[in-house]
């Protein structure tokens, strides 16, 4: 009761300076998030109709032979992509700190230009070169006499690129983070090990990537949570398709709402998207103690 | 304080009456702010003004479906009514299948278009679109275009009036079918689906194409193989409809369908994994016969140059041939911010020598009587004849479909199930059951399967 108080016993100052924050928080989250609940228990179109259901939203949604399929399959799509999510930016960023490389900062560059993509537009250009009749890669892959791929047909093609394309304009912004990391370890830890005679391996495996348990932690969580809810990447490359089989759950809500017009349906699945990735992120959060123990 | 706040809010009460009477003075005048019934009718039987003249120097605000581009007829109609009246024209560019979600978005927010060239949008939604039989007189337009692509799916009120009166046809590859030494059909013989399905795959072995057929992907063209296959979306019942979607018929022609993607189609397209337009693959000439609309064909006669191009008619299935008529209309938002403009213009558009004209660059079937298409071509008027007799392939079942207004319940569903159909996740009956109940749950009807 008294910690209670205390979060609330701020004077004026406080408050002008939280203002403007919990004012955007407040218009654009708590107000959606309150109308999301809302329309979860309407049949609302989105225009004209708005009858209260219950939780027959809820019961459709659990009943749904769709959506279990199409929320394994995000589950299957993360699960595959989440060691690349890591690994990639982490090796990148041993090696544009290393200090036998030379023109670093050249590959951080190339490397964090495409997070700086809109993903509709990387997806869009990775549509282009992937395509299957007119494509830059098909072109190059028959002109050196190879048979071009279905990218657009096999299900397991169509995914590989959109996680190529993902960990393409993500790995920047998580080398980034690592290489804060890696800067803010001791030099003198890798001073004493090589005295002792630890081959850099040895070093990278005992020192580096212990004391990056922290970012590795918000690189997972953050590749998590990214990963989880992939839209524009998908609707530039795929829309989904072949079929429904790269129709992840964030493309599914948006199906049903905007192309469907069932936002009261939409709502429902969002709600309980969002109570499942906030339990996704907890067990995250306990299984690795929040990346602050080694 | 108390008493200051009076005297200012009485201030601005008598500011904001004094604008008032001004603006009432001033729209008394001006019939674009309604301030003037749009009654009367002229010599042409177009509804006009009687009391005031041609609203001049404002912006019609419309909303059309892609960039206009060479031959465009709507928009170098716009362009010359711009210029006549000295009106500016501000176009608002939403595919048709986007406008199902933006249109309610920009209703809420007040924000909607004066004009609108729709394909559904005035029939989901009567009750937001200016009743047509108040701007032009009715009687002068053929009453299968009011009906089909005019006319409210829930009432008889004429929502729409179709500036584009289209019919699914085939084009084919002239160069292609020469080299494969196979002769197109005629009206007086056309193929079967069968025949087409074999002749395409000696287009492919022979005729130096990609693919010997392509088809648009929307259901409207899919249709075609369902009516000409015996099938239909919905069967009468009495008052009321049953869905019929997945009956033995239709899953025969889905699965026949499926198998032609595999073998002469370029799959991906139906498949859903990509975002290719047939239309291109024929342009380029990858494609041999293509299903489409009639709406093709004057780009075809500026954009197809690698070859010629025909037009044929479409093959018999089991039940006979068939064909959809269909098309866009214009319509005016009544909460739009200027409908008397778009009346005006609406009502200029379909003066008798401005149709002319227009469909003159349209080449396309004439929605008023006594008004048609001249093609100044042997070859077009050839082209011209067999699109023209494709209207007459019209099944009665496509019209008990139509007036069942299925695709208020549920639309892009239909197109989704087929789609999974073709990329192998679902089996055709699987696809066609799944829709058939989802339909039948959101109208109320009974499965007749």
């Amino acid at each position: 009761m008294k910690r209670k108080n205390q979060a609330f016993s701020h004077d004026r100052s406080f408050w002008m300076f939280v203002l403007p924050s919990l004012l955007l928080f407040g218009v654009f989250f708590l107000l959606p998030l309150g109308m999301s609940i809302w329309f979860s228990f309407t049949n609302y179109d989105g225009w004209k109709t708005m009858d209260f259901m219950g939780i027959k939203n809820y019961v459709d949604i659990l009943t749904s032979g769709d959506f279990y399929k199409t929320l394994s399959r995000t589950m299957v799509y993360t699960a595959c992509n989440l060691p690349f999510k890591v690994a990639i930016p982490l090796l990148l960023a041993a090696l544009v700190t290393s200090q036998s490389l030379k023109g670093t900062t050249l590959v951080r560059t190339l490397v964090y230009i495409p997070v700086l993509f809109s993903a509709l537009v990387a997806g869009i250009t990775i549509n282009w070169m992937f395509g299957q009749e007119y494509g830059l890669v098909n072109f190059l892959l028959q002109k050196i006499g190879a048979d071009p791929l279905q990218w657009s047909l096999n299900p397991v093609l169509a995914t590989v690129v959109i996680s190529v394309a993902s960990n393409w304009i993500s790995a920047g912004y998580y080398m980034l983070l690592y290489v804060g990391g890696i800067n803010n370890i001791s030099r003198e830890l890798y001073e004493a090990a090589s005295v002792d005679g630890a081959k850099k391996v040895q070093s990278f495996f005992r020192i580096t990537l212990p004391l990056l348990m922290p970012t590795t932690f918000i690189v997972l969580l953050l590749s998590t949570v990214n990963l989880l809810k992939e839209y524009a990447l998908i609707q530039g490359i795929s829309l989904g398709g072949p079929g429904s089989s790269t129709t992840y759950v964030v493309q599914y809500i948006f199906d049903q709402g905007f192309n469907q017009s069932r936002y009261g349906y939409a709502s429902a699945a969002g709600i309980l998207i969002s109570i499942l990735f906030i339990v996704i992120a907890v067990v995250q959060f306990k299984a690795t103690k929040g990346g602050g123990e080694v | 304080m108390k008493k200051m706040f009076r005297k200012t809010m009485a201030g601005v009460m008598a500011a904001a009456l004094a604008v008032g009477s001004l603006s009432a003075c001033g729209g008394a005048s001006k019939p674009g702010n309604g301030g003037a019934p749009a009654g009367g009718q002229d010599a042409s039987g177009n509804a006009g003004n009687e009391n005031a003249g041609p609203i001049t120097g404002q912006t019609l605000q419309v909303m059309i479906s892609e960039e206009p581009g060479e031959g465009d007829a709507l928009g170098s109609a716009l362009k010359k009514w711009s210029e006549e009246t000295g009106n500016e024209i501000k176009q608002i560019i939403i595919s048709h299948d986007d406008m199902l979600s933006k249109f309610p978005s920009m209703a809420k927010n007040n924000d909607l278009p004066d004009l609108v060239a729709t394909t559904r949008l005035h029939q989901l939604y009567p009750e937001e679109f200016v009743d047509m039989d108040t701007v032009l007189d009715l009687s002068q337009f053929n009453g299968s275009a009011l009906k089909i692509v005019g006319k409210s799916y829930t009432s008889d009120t004429i929502t729409g009036i179709p500036d584009q009166y289209t019919t699914t046809c085939m084009f084919y590859n002239q160069d292609a079918f020469a080299a494969a030494g196979i002769d197109a059909p005629t009206i007086d013989k056309p193929w079967t689906w069968d025949e087409l399905y074999e002749n395409a795959k000696t287009l492919q072995e022979k005729g130096g194409v990609k693919y010997g057929f392509a088809a648009d992907v929307s259901r409207a063209r899919y249709d075609i193989l369902m009516y000409a296959g015996g099938g239909s979306l919905v069967q009468q019942d009495g008052d009321t409809f049953k869905v019929a979607v997945n009956s033995p018929e239709n899953i025969q022609t889905l699965e026949r369908f499926v198998q032609a993607n595999n073998e002469v189609m370029p799959k991906a397209i139906w498949a859903g994994g990509t975002t290719d337009n047939p239309v291109e693959y024929f342009k380029n000439g990858d494609a041999a016969i293509l299903l489409s609309g009639s709406w093709n064909y004057n780009t075809f006669t500026t954009e197809v140059s690698k070859f010629t191009f025909g037009v044929m008619p479409t093959p018999k299935g089991s039940a006979g041939q068939s064909a959809i008529i269909g098309g866009e209309a214009l319509a005016i938002p009544v909460n739009g911010k200027n409908p008397e403009l778009a009346k005006q213009f609406v009502a200029w558009l379909f003066e008798k020598g401005q149709y002319e004209e227009f469909l003159q660059i349209r080449k396309e079937p004439s929605v008023m009587n006594g008004i048609t298409y001249t093609p100044d071509t042997d070859k077009a008027k050839e082209d011209f004849a067999i699109i023209q007799n494709e209207a007459g392939y019209v099944t009665d079942t496509f019209m008990v479909d139509e007036s069942s207004s299925w695709r208020t319940y549920k639309d892009n569903e239909y197109r989704d199930a087929l789609k999974r159909a073709v990329a192998g996740e679902l089996s055709a009956k699987d696809a066609l059951d799944g829709f058939a109940k989802a339909l039948a749950e959101s109208s109320g009807w009974d499965m007749a399967y």
